[in-house]
């Protein structure tokens, strides 16, 4: 049966959205058994052919039905259920090139939150201390100052010579830090208190005015990123000498049942927050109202929203990243990927393709995937050898994972500025 | 007739008319209702008259045949015709009054009748006979009236239709008609009769001059100027007599004088009427003076052998005649439920019975197979007789040549002459040139025969044949992917503990795991990650940790030998506040005089004085006993924790209160040896499992609520529904045995999941779920769904068999939790590891 599908010849289009790859409009008769290898080659000898220019081989990705090709065409069809009979038309993209692992990063004990701005890579982990390094794997800083593992991390703002940041942790905190990058002194600005329990997360709005938390207690709190106390707290506030760099919360958004495990930022007045009690909750920070609820199944474990996509991805406690589209009003998950085999703990969007994204699981992976594609993932970022705590692709060259397994890993990405 | 008195008739009948077409119609419809109203007897008036009327409405059949017939041409006439029919009905009523004797007094008598008539209901039903004959002779003239009325009515009646129809109404029910005559005339005398009072000769104005000398000859007072007295004793002046002179001038002058007679017993010349003119034109005639009087009335029967309009006697009513008799219908309600059950029969039905028992009964022959009647449907059914084999070549008139038989064949045939039955055919077969040749068979009747003894002789059944499949007999079980969520694998594997685990709790908001180990600590984990958030060694091995429920406290029980330790796992877990809270509560123990413990408990419990290095550590209350701890588990509230103590025999269970740090011993007597003891999750109820039973006391009233027998041979653990109807017990027999407490005291179901010792159990707090797990290698989690009817009992299916850790040893897996909110089993392993499955 397998061998009468191979016989089977197939007529396929190729188009692009890629201009620079373009090629004829002509169909081509193909075997049907061909995979995205031998159409990969086909395709640079066409390439080749029309401009004698085009020299260095170029790798494609291959969709079909808005699919990524993955094994032979005929199974591919099969499985999406098409005839083989009508004109096949086959979009090609330039694939995204694998990350090349850069360095590891040690640290003495678990990484639980990493962020990187530019070059600057900033890390918590569960001995309580926040470190801060260079994508070059030099190690700048290592900040105690939390007293009980750093949950999460995130930049702020990079002002000059100073930076801001902020920082998360399980002693029911979150602090606001300046790091003054000449002189690398670090000083703790503005302690956050709010929380009845710890802080699992924190995300930064894209203005950096303010940043919001999801703790244990099963609370969002939204601060202030300023670093004077004057403008924002109220005066009988200011009555406490003792912790004079204590902020209030701007507001505290109730409405989760269990705790909120992700918190993201879809614009400067909406914040998006997974939580243990199976919803996703968009809230509204002015009014401090829920806009939105989406209901899984599992409990959540992180979202990440991305503006270029408009959907939301999620991480839960099983074995599958689920894709929301916020606007839709039913919560029907749109797409699952499955390839992990433990629970994935953290996923994130790329910021500059739609379609591409990070997920970090307890099975010591790290995949990379294309949204088109649920079933294999791209890539998988192997190294770690314990659960995979955390994960950011916020400088689009640098993949950043943390472990458990006391390491932070850098993957490179060579070719992240191809456009969408 | 002569003409005055047609037209005197007509007067009054055109009065009369005009009120009764108008009262008709209501009349009309107010027959029933007066008929129910009037009762019996005037059922009876109208039987009396309804002989009468019959031959009445017989006629009135005729007499419209007749009228139909003018119909036809009579529309345009109509009020011509109406006083033709008037004059014919008048005529009848004379004809017939000759035979009434009584029909001088009406003038007299219809006044008082109306006058009764009007007053009371009960002249109607004729309690007075004079008044009802005057009355009767009224109805007789309404009656005419009324038939007047009614042909008028039918010839009215534009088609044939309608005629007919009122005229079938006619023949049906002439008696109604005449009930219903009868009723229209009496609602319609009144007024004429009025009009007769008015009219009657009497005047008042002769009567000033009344004599009262009496009935004596006139010729005494010849002599005298007087004639008589008045009423008031003086004496009547004669007037002037008239000599015949006068009397001749009279004569000529006075056109009245022929009419002028002289009163004798006044003297007074009086001139007669008209009317008097004509009555003594009609005495002449010799005729009935009065000129009212219907001769020809049709005769009304009112008084005969079957017609008695008017009772005889004229009792008032008795009240029970009008009253319905309660015992009558006490009696008629048994007769018709009797007549409902089949007790008795009506004499229409007996009569049925008979005729149908004196009707020959034929036996159904070819009924049998109709199932409609009651005594045949269990009759057998008929079973088809077997078919017989088809005809062979054999026995073919002219079989092919190999059926034959051959000299061979043929000598064995005759061989077995003895022995026929022992051939090859029953018969020879034989060849023929056509089926013209073929002769008789000569055994064909006797065939028949066998066949015939066959079927009768051979008794035939119905085999039933039932197809049971073994799937069948399994009972239907929802799929366990339709009982979702529920764990289904290994996520986490959390090591650290250098000896075997004991016992592991969720703390109650599911953030923290506590675990306690052989190894001498307590580790408190982080449940998402599996990181070990703190270890508190403790130098003994830790048989139990329990978390306390309550959510302002954060303390973990920890049975650790004969010490109960209460542990606050420390300010980085959980919540500042409520650690704070806790170590607050605690700091300082409630007054000695508020510990009042009896001399049994303080001999076996000791609340000791935690220092500062065990405070340090985490201990907050530690209290001794005199055995070891084997069990521990929290009240729901969090203040009372049950201790039970390994050999402890009657005092094996221990109440500990926290707030007043007092201990109780809640039994007297031992009732077996005590495997654990556990609270019921909202009431004042302890569990307490020994070998083989367990035990349901009331706290509050201190006695034995019940007795669960398990059937187990060793119970190694029990766990309560979180609604508090339901336990799980598990034993070292492999057993896990579930208890409706609604149900019965015994095992509503008992599951053998296990293929090794089952040494806990546990049920998930807000999923349908729970879990078991003992020394083989697998973890079962089973859907255990508790509905809220009372009718329905719980539903049970086992659901996924969890791949647990190796054994080692003899043990395997030590304890099982569920998290508190999601569907996650922890489990605590001999291999030094805690697994989360999920």
């Amino acid at each position: 049966m397998a061998g009468e599908t191979g016989e089977a010849q197939l007529q396929v289009r190729f188009i692009t959205k890629q201009e620079q790859y373009a090629i004829s409009d002509s169909p081509y008769a193909i075997q049907s058994n061909v995979q995205s290898v031998e159409l990969n080659t086909l395709l640079n000898a066409l390439l080749k052919e029309n401009r004698p220019s085009f020299e260095k081989s170029v790798e494609f990705d291959f969709l079909i039905c808005g699919e990524l090709l993955c094994t032979s065409i005929a199974e591919h069809l099969q499985e999406k259920g098409l005839s083989t009979e009508d004109t096949l038309e086959i979009e090609y993209l330039e694939r995204f090139p694998a990350p090349s692992p850069q360095d590891c990063l040690m640290h003495d004990d678990w990484v639980s939150a990493v962020h990187t701005h530019g070059s600057w890579i900033l890390s918590g982990s569960y001995d309580n201390s926040i470190h801060i390094w260079n994508t070059k794997g030099q190690h700048k800083l290592a900040i105690p100052g939390h007293t009980s593992p750093v949950k999460a991390i995130s930049w702020v703002s990079f002002n000059g010579d100073q930076a801001i940041f902020a920082s998360g942790s399980h002693d029911q905190s979150a602090m606001l830090w300046v790091w003054n990058v000449s002189g690398n002194s670090v000083d703790c600005v503005v302690t956050c208190r709010g929380h009845e329990k710890g802080v699992e997360c924190l995300a930064v709005s894209a203005d950096a005015k303010s940043f919001a938390t999801g703790s244990w207690d099963t609370n969002i709190c939204l601060w202030s990123t300023s670093l004077s106390d004057e403008d924002n707290v109220p005066a009988k506030k200011k009555q406490k000498p003792d912790q004079g760099n204590t902020r209030e919360p701007m507001t505290v958004l109730k409405g989760h049942r269990e705790a909120v495990s992700g918190v993201q930022w879809m614009d400067f007045n909406t914040v998006v927050s997974s939580g243990w009690d199976h919803l996703l909750k968009i809230w509204d920070c002015e009014l401090g109202g829920i806009k939105q609820d989406i209901a899984g199944n599992k409990a959540f474990f992180d979202v990440d929203w991305s503006p270029l996509s408009n959907s939301l991805i999620t991480a839960s406690s099983d074995r599958h990243i689920r894709l929301y589209d916020p606007r839709s009003t039913d919560s029907i998950v749109k797409t699952t990927f499955t390839s992990h085999t433990g629970w994935v703990q953290s996923v994130r969007w790329s910021k500059t393709r739609d379609t591409l994204f990070l997920s970090a699981g307890y099975d010591g992976f790290v995949k990379l995937w294309e949204t088109r594609s649920p079933k294999t993932p791209l890539y998988d970022l192997s190294g770690h050898e314990d659960k995979v705590l955390c994960c950011d692709w916020s400088n689009p060259t640098f993949l950043v994972t943390g472990s458990c397994d006391n390491t932070l890993r850098i993957f490179k990405s060579k070719h992240a500025t191809g456009n969408a | 007739m002569p003409p005055y008195k047609a037209g005197l008739k007509r007067k009054v009948i055109s009065d009369k008319k005009s009120d009764s077409d108008i009262e008709e119609k209501d009349s009309n419809s107010d027959n029933e209702v007066e008929d129910l109203l009037q009762g019996d007897l005037d059922k009876e008036s109208d039987a009396t008259d309804s002989e009468h009327e019959q031959e009445d409405a017989g006629s009135d059949g005729e007499r419209d045949e007749v009228l139909f017939d003018d119909s036809a041409d009579s529309l345009l006439e109509e009020d011509q015709q109406s006083e033709e029919s008037l004059e014919e009905s008048s005529d009848l009523s004379d004809s017939e009054d000759n035979d009434s004797g009584d029909s001088a007094d009406d003038d007299e008598s219809q006044p008082e009748s109306d006058e009764e008539e009007s007053a009371d209901s009960g002249a109607e039903t004729g309690t007075a006979p004079s008044a009802s004959g005057s009355s009767d002779e009224s109805n007789k003239k309404n009656q005419v009236l009324k038939k007047d009325n009614e042909k008028s009515n039918i010839k009215q009646a534009p088609t044939k239709k309608k005629a007919v129809k009122q005229r079938q109404k006619k023949k049906m029910s002439s008696i109604d008609v005449l009930a219903n005559k009868i009723q229209e005339a009496k609602v319609s005398t009144e007024p004429v009769q009025q009009k007769d009072e008015y009219e009657s000769g009497d005047t008042s104005d002769e009567e000033d001059r009344v004599n009262t000398a009496g009935e004596v000859p006139m010729w005494w007072y010849n002599e005298y100027p007087h004639i008589g007295y008045d009423l008031d004793g003086r004496r009547l002046i004669k007037p002037p007599q008239r000599d015949h002179i006068d009397e001749f001038l009279k004569k000529c002058e006075d056109p009245e004088f022929w009419r002028t007679v002289r009163d004798p017993s006044t003297g007074q010349d009086i001139v007669l009427s008209k009317e008097d003119l004509q009555m003594l034109e009609r005495l002449r005639q010799s005729r009935v003076p009065s000129a009212t009087h219907d001769e020809y009335e049709p005769w009304v029967e009112w008084f005969s052998r079957e017609v008695l309009a008017t009772p005889l006697r004229a009792f008032p009513e008795h009240k029970r005649s009008f009253l319905p008799s309660r015992s009558e219908q006490k009696q008629i309600s048994r007769i018709v439920h009797a007549l409902k059950m089949g007790w008795t029969k009506t004499r229409k039905q007996i009569a049925d019975e008979r005729k149908k028992k004196k009707e020959r009964q034929f036996y159904n022959l070819w009924g049998a197979g109709e199932a409609g009647e009651a005594g045949e449907a269990r009759a057998p059914r008929s079973l088809p007789a077997p078919r017989r084999a088809l005809p062979t070549h054999a026995e073919s008139y002219n079989p092919p040549p190999e059926y034959l038989l051959d000299r061979r064949e043929m000598k064995e045939w005759d061989k077995l002459s003895e022995t026929p039955w022992k051939r090859k055919y029953t018969f020879l077969p034989t060849r023929h040139a056509s089926l013209r040749d073929v002769p008789a068979y000569p055994r064909y009747v006797r065939e028949r025969f066998l066949r015939c003894l066959d079927l009768y002789l051979a008794p035939r059944a119905i085999k039933m044949r039932l197809t049971i499949n073994a799937e069948d007999l399994v009972p239907k079980l929802p799929s366990p992917r339709d009982l979702q969520p529920f764990p289904t694998s290994e996520v986490l594997r959390i090591t650290g503990h250098e000896a075997l685990v004991r016992s592991v709790d969720f703390d109650p908001s599911g953030q923290y795991i506590v675990s306690g180990s052989d190894d001498g600590t307590v580790k408190v984990w982080e449940t998402s990650s599996g990181r070990c958030l703190r270890t508190v060694r403790l130098g003994a091995g830790v048989a139990r940790v329990a978390w306390t429920p309550a959510l302002g406290l954060s303390l973990v029980a920890v049975a650790l030998g004969r010490r109960l330790l209460l542990l606050n796992p420390g300010a980085d877990i959980g919540a500042h506040r409520v650690a704070a809270d806790t170590d607050a509560l605690l700091a300082e123990p409630p007054p000695a005089h508020d510990v009042l413990m009896d001399e049994r408990t303080s001999s076996c419990v000791q609340w000791e004085v935690v220092d500062a290095e065990q405070w340090a550590r985490g201990v907050r209350v530690a209290v001794a006993h005199f055995k070891p701890v084997t069990h521990v588990a929290w009240h729901a509230r969090g203040d009372y924790v049950a201790v039970t103590l390994a050999e402890g025999a009657a005092r094996a269970v221990v109440v500990h209160q926290l707030s007043r740090r007092r201990s109780q011993l809640p039994f007297r007597r031992a009732k077996g040896l005590v495997q654990c003891a556990v609270f019921h999750p909202h009431r004042p109820l302890i569990f307490v499992a020994t070998q083989r039973v367990v035990r349901v006391y009331d706290l509050v009233k201190q006695e034995l609520v019940r007795k669960l027998q398990t059937g187990a041979q060793w119970i190694s653990a029990i766990a309560v529904h979180p609604a508090g109807d339901n336990l799980l017990v598990a034993s070292y027999d492999r057993k896990l045995v579930w208890f409706d407490l609604e149900l019965s005291a015994r095992p509503y179901q008992t599951l053998r999941l296990h293929g090794g010792a089952v040494r806990s159990v546990a049920f998930h707090r807000r999923y349908p779920l729970f879990a078991s797990a003992g020394d083989d290698r697998y973890l079962v989690v089973a859907h255990g769904m508790v509905y809220n009817d009372l009718l329905q009992n719980p539903l049970l299916v086992p659901l996924k068999q969890l791949p647990g850790p190796e054994r080692c040893g003899e043990l395997c897996v030590l304890d099982v939790r569920w998290h508190p909110a999601q569907p996650w089993l922890l489990a605590a392993a001999a291999d030094n590891t805690i697994r989360l499955y999920a």
